[in-house]
């Protein structure tokens, strides 16, 4: 018998992507949490999202290691998903190949069918019904720099997606390590937007693009202002991308990946910079950074997080969120399968899931 | 030309990760005279079966293995191995790992 999968309103729902798997949480009060595996087992799934504009339709980012990589959705969270009709396939005479799909985001409450995913080969897809078909991005698969774009470590890949909700011809991309790119065109044309961020991997320290960015988020309320963690610093910028500040400030690393904040006090960040070399936490304690000046000051958040001489956890790039609950939740996957939450903004942290595999996105949502 | 009754058809063999794809079976039937005319006769019954199988490039995929009656088709001649009648093929996930 088919159990019916159905959560009351209010419910926080944690999609976790894992190594080997997707995973859910969920919890009424964000202090007992439930655990579910989903029948997305087995496999690679670099992010998940709950797209609640039009329904309640789940996307998975699967990357199987055997046969191929697919977008997929769900709208009986997760009992049973289906795959596009025509999906994110490179045409055969376009000499690309899918490599792997890293993030799905929901387009603006305005375009409620519109659904956009980036991949490596560094492109963005583009769904307008719901996810069933999808056309790549042409200015961005067409543009004059393309043939110089080098990968990062992960591969060359479009991670993140921010379609301004206040501009439906403007939006950003996040490309390792090529940098942020914006369109104010619909995506017809796209500029480097790396003004004043660094690459020190480079010959160049400021090129026009090369940077290794690892994420970036807009602030809810002023769309011009925009945060990104990158390979090799965090900045901010104040006019839509056309240069950045740095406001590392007082924080131990420059390196990290994941940055998130609170949407009810958006001069309230949250990232969790690591030891560049080993690519964990920095020293002994696990550590989660919280700024809220914008980036003009940062303390350290370690209640409850664990501390001692085997702790090295890394964090990597979709697997800090907050939720849109006041105070913020705050969710931290590591990779090696623990999740630490929030629900006072980071002044606490408890464990509320381990020895899932090694976590690549979280993403938490209330259920309306 | 050939007549339909000369192009052979085979049974196919896939691996469980697959088993979705081709309606909870183990094996099916194509039809073609080369292991690139089976696939496409497999992906025409069961859309996106050659992306399982094949990068868009055409390509194999590199952890999928095809075996034609025990051979490897990576030391035949690849997609374009012939297909003879009575032939079995087995797709099969390489070893990946330790």
């Amino acid at each position: 018998m088919t159990h019916h999968r159905a959560y009351a309103q209010g419910t926080v729902l944690i999609l976790v992507g894992t190594k080997r798997g997707l995973f859910f949480l969920t919890s009424q009060d964000r202090e007992k949490w439930n655990v579910e595996a989903t029948t997305l087992k087995g496999r690679r799934i670099y992010h998940a999202v709950l797209d609640q504009r039009d329904g309640c339709r789940l996307f998975a980012a699967d990357n199987g290691d055997f046969f191929g990589s697919f977008l997929r959705y769900s709208d009986d969270f997760g009992q049973t998903w289906q795959e596009p009709e025509h999906g994110i396939q490179f045409s055969p005479d376009s000499d690309q190949k899918l490599v792997n799909i890293w993030v799905i985001e929901p387009g603006r409450p305005s375009e409620p069918g519109t659904v956009y995913a980036g991949v490596d080969p560094a492109s963005l897809w583009i769904s307008s019904d719901g996810g069933k078909t999808w056309e790549p991005n042409a200015g961005l698969m067409s543009h004059p720099t393309r043939d110089r774009w080098e990968p990062g470590a992960g591969g060359l890949c479009l991670h993140t997606i921010i379609p301004d909700p206040s501009n439906a011809s403007r939006m950003w991309v996040g490309i390792s390590a090529v940098g942020c790119m914006r369109t104010d065109d619909g995506g017809r044309s796209w500029v480097f937007a790396n003004k004043n961020t660094r690459a020190s991997f480079l010959p160049t320290l400021y090129p026009e693009f090369g940077q290794c960015i690892h994420r970036l988020i807009q602030h809810p309320s002023r769309p011009n202002v925009l945060y990104q963690q990158n390979h090799c610093g965090i900045y901010k910028s104040m006019n839509a991308g056309d240069d950045w500040i740095d406001i590392q400030q007082n924080l131990p690393s420059e390196f990290g990946f994941p940055i998130a904040l609170d949407v009810h006090h958006p001069d309230t960040l949250f990232v969790a910079v690591e030891d560049p070399e080993a690519r964990h936490n920095i020293g002994e304690q696990f550590t989660v950074y919280r700024t809220e000046n914008a980036g003009a000051t940062w303390e350290l958040l370690t209640e409850g997080l664990p501390t001692g001489p085997g702790v090295r956890l890394g964090v990597l790039r979709h697997a800090m969120c907050t939720d849109a609950k006041d105070p913020c939740g705050v969710y931290v996957g590591t990779n090696t399968g623990q999740l630490f939450a929030s629900r006072d903004r980071g002044d606490s942290w408890h464990l509320i899931a381990d020895f899932l595999p090694p976590i690549y996105s979280v993403t938490a949502t209330a259920l309306g | 030309m050939d007549s339909p009754t000369d192009i052979p058809t085979i049974t196919v063999t896939l691996p469980n990760a697959l088993y979705a794809r081709i309606g909870n079976r183990k094996s099916v039937s194509a039809s073609g005279r080369t292991v690139r005319e089976i696939i496409d006769a497999l992906d025409q019954n069961f859309p996106g079966l050659r992306f399982n199988l094949c990068h868009e490039t055409g390509e194999v995929r590199p952890y999928v293995s095809i075996f034609l009656n025990r051979e490897n088709i990576r030391s035949l001649q690849g997609l374009d191995t012939p297909v003879f009648p009575g032939a079995r093929m087995h797709i099969l996930q390489s070893v990946a790992g330790g």
